[in-house]
């Protein structure tokens, strides 16, 4: 299917690859193209237009910047997307994500071509860093990112908790638990420290919307808060608060899940190194897959 | 005959697995996403629901979950449909109430066979 607008593709490096902005594309086909691409991922997370309208609302993707390549048919061959931001410091940020080749069209180069596409964005529009993940086992993909100049950053854990109220725990049940008011969410996202992966950072948050917040205090005087996100169908975006007890942590979680015992949980970018991960594994979380953060600095 | 749900958003993937159900003489009813496919399972009570893990809509875990919290659907067989390395896939599906895993790509001679051994006898 063409581009929905007569805007004409610019030229790849070779004759028969040429790429168009992802604004000429309406999310309905560029979920379709991006499902096509991952069919064969090892975790296919497939998107509706529903979804990947919220995906680039929340994650700040800019589709003039991002890209879906044509072959010399017309046909679309792959897709990649650009998120920027700019930090208060005054740098700007780019992130490469929904990458992906359609798999009877891949044997063409069309990942690299894309992320030439992408980084040719990226540089244009002032970014001095650009960061991805990609999943661990995604072997292709890691190569070609190390090959144009990423490097590891960190491994994170993407983590799942089906419903169920937790094991009954009387000291967390004794403690004292307020809801947040909406200006305390904000508060408390602004209290965190940096270091958050991208779909975690509290511009993602405040643009996914539908925060919640709880803080508790401990009968032994200790205290905590937590943020997350609460949709139709699971709790998800948590932040724990940063430079408190594993107890604390463990607490909080177990009072969202006692608030909450039918709703599934997936938490997203844990880091491996993360203390947190213990207190998620305690409260009954699995892990789903990895992924490796990967940066490119300019 | 057994009446079969495929959950599963990936029309290539739908249409072999439903026809190689169907060579077996079972009924099947294909769902293309989580919502559909809830809906589809809470109507028709299916003997067996097949259901893919990352769907475009409400992934297969959380599909899996909202299901076995429905009181008359706690014991029907729940095969997760995926494509996931082995260990996570049995763990996730093992946590999320489903009784057994069918790894992708399918085995054309033994699927049948296979999705038949979850089936439950009839009295």
């Amino acid at each position: 299917m063409a581009p929905k607008t007569g805007i004409p593709p610019k030229t790849g490096p070779l004759e028969d690859r040429v790429s168009a902005p992802a604004s000429q594309f309406d999310f309905e086909r560029l979920a379709a193209i991006y499902n096509q691409a991952r069919v064969d991922y090892i975790v296919p997370m497939p998107m509706n237009a529903k979804r990947m309208a919220e995906y680039v609302r929340s994650y700040d993707i800019d589709l003039e910047a991002s890209v879906v390549s044509l072959n010399a048919h017309g046909q679309e061959t792959g897709v990649g997307m650009l998120g920027l931001r700019h930090d208060e410091d005054g740098l700007k940020r780019g992130w490469i994500t929904r990458l992906g080749v359609i798999p009877e069209r891949r044997g063409h180069k069309v990942g690299q071509f894309l992320m030439d596409a992408l980084l040719t964005q990226a540089r244009d529009r002032g970014c001095a860093l650009i960061q991805l993940e990609v999943i661990v086992g995604n072997a292709p993909a890691y190569q070609l990112f190390r090959k144009l100049g990423f490097e590891d950053t960190r491994e994170l854990l993407v983590i799942r908790r089906p419903p169920g109220a937790p094991e009954p725990n009387a000291e967390f049940d004794a403690a004292i638990v307020q809801t947040l008011a909406e200006d305390e969410v904000i508060a408390c996202l602004r209290a965190r420290g940096p270091g958050a992966s991208w779909v975690e950072e509290t511009r993602s948050l405040v643009n996914a919307g539908n925060l919640r917040g709880l803080s508790l205090t401990l009968p032994s005087g200790e205290q905590g808060w937590v943020v997350f996100q609460r949709t139709a169908f699971q709790l998800t975006h948590f932040v724990l608060s940063p430079g408190v007890s594993l107890d604390v942590s463990a607490a909080l979680l177990y009072r969202i899940h006692q608030e909450f015992p039918m709703q599934d949980t997936k938490v997203e970018n844990i880091p491996l190194t993360d203390s947190l991960w213990a207190v998620y594994q305690r409260m009954g979380y699995l892990e789903a897959f990895r992924r490796t953060e990967m940066v490119l600095r300019w | 005959m057994a009446l079969i749900v495929i959950i599963e958003d990936n029309p290539d993937n739908a249409r072999l697995a439903a026809r190689l159900l169907r060579a077996a003489d079972h009924k099947v009813i294909v769902a293309e996403d989580g919502e559909l496919g809830l809906t589809t399972v809470f109507e028709t009570h299916p003997d067996l629901v097949l259901i893919d893990m990352g769907l475009p809509d409400i992934d297969g875990q959380t599909v899996s979950a909202l299901m076995r919290q429905q009181d008359d659907l706690k014991r029907t067989p729940l095969i997760a449909f995926t494509a996931w390395p082995e260990d996570t896939a049995h763990s996730m599906a093992k946590a999320y109430g489903c009784d057994g895993v069918i790894t992708k790509p399918i085995n054309t001679r033994t699927f049948a066979e296979q999705v038949g051994a979850f089936l439950q006898p009839v009295e």
